[in-house]
């Protein structure tokens, strides 16, 4: 082994690493998250993330009541609501995968959701 | 092409499609697509470096079809034939102009790189998904350890290979 072998051992390590990082920050950044507005238990709507970091509204007017979503840079909260009680407007943003907000009197719940990547039903064989 | 040269040939070709097959059998630690050992690489190291660019490519060529014969998988071919052909000619780049530099290990490292990224842009190629090149950083990571023991295996093999191919 010369040392420009070890160079070039190192220099792949550093590369490969840091860009695992890289995809890894890209990835659980934006990438596959979206929002899934579900009413009385079915899927009203789905809403992707943009890059851009501008302000969307979006107004929920079902039979049970209304919401108002504010989606910005990754993050949703509701910002009006025809609820009584108003718990949703309180929460605020939600932003990671997993993390729901729940209106119960008009039966509306906000999810933030991952989309299953199509790279994990390569089958392994086919390589 | 001499007889003993074609003997010679044919035998990498079939330890080739051995040591894949052997290979196969293995079970694999990492649970990532496409991390494999490689073990055919270190035959075509070793016919570059004992006979040269275009017996490798012979040697790649017939082993990628016959593969698919042995192992019934025909959609390998798509994925494996041009990339070992690809990594064959970035070996053989490596190994003529910068071989003062790079002892075989690094051959071999520039080889896995190169297996690896064509890999993967086929993959996405034929997925019609980007997104499968987050894969080649890990891949790489994990084709430095498999590259390395792969230089080393093709230069313990080189000089016993040589001394019996002398000898035939």
């Amino acid at each position: 082994m010369t040392k420009w072998d070890k160079y070039l051992i190192v220099l792949i390590l550093v590369m490969s690493i840091s860009s695992m990082f890289y995809i890894k920050n890209m990835v659980t950044g934006q990438g596959d998250k979206y929002i899934s507005v579900e009413v009385n238990g079915r899927e009203y709507k789905k809403i992707t993330f943009d890059n851009d970091k501008t302000i969307k509204y979006l107004d929920i007017k079902t039979k049970y009541g209304y919401n108002k979503l504010e989606i910005q840079n990754g993050k949703v909260r509701v910002v009006e609501a025809s609820c009584p009680d108003q718990l949703d407007v309180k929460q605020g943003f939600i932003k990671n995968v997993g993390e729901v907000i729940v209106c119960l009197p008009n039966r509306m719940v906000v999810e933030i959701k991952s989309e299953k990547n199509l790279e994990d039903n390569i089958d392994a064989g086919s390589y | 092409m001499n007889l003993k040269k074609l003997m010679f040939l044919s035998l990498l070709i079939s330890s080739g499609l051995i040591l894949s097959i052997i290979e196969n059998m293995i079970p694999i630690p990492i649970p990532i697509p496409g991390v494999k050992l490689g073990l055919a690489n270190v035959v075509f190291l070793l016919t570059l470096v004992l006979f040269g660019f275009k017996e490798a490519m012979i040697v790649v060529i017939i082993r990628g079809l016959t593969m698919s014969l042995a192992t019934g998988n025909v959609s390998a071919v798509i994925y494996s034939l041009p990339s070992s052909m690809i990594s064959t000619v970035v070996m053989a780049i490596v190994y003529k102009y910068f071989s003062k530099y790079f002892s075989l290990i690094g051959v071999s490292l520039f080889g896995a790189v190169a297996f690896n990224t064509v890999q993967v842009g086929i993959a996405s190629l034929i997925m019609q998904n980007v997104k499968i090149f987050s894969y080649l950083p890990i891949m790489i990571l994990t084709s430095v350890f498999t590259g390395c023991f792969i230089g080393l295996t093709a230069k313990e093999a080189k000089n016993k290979i040589k001394i019996s191919l002398e000898n035939i």
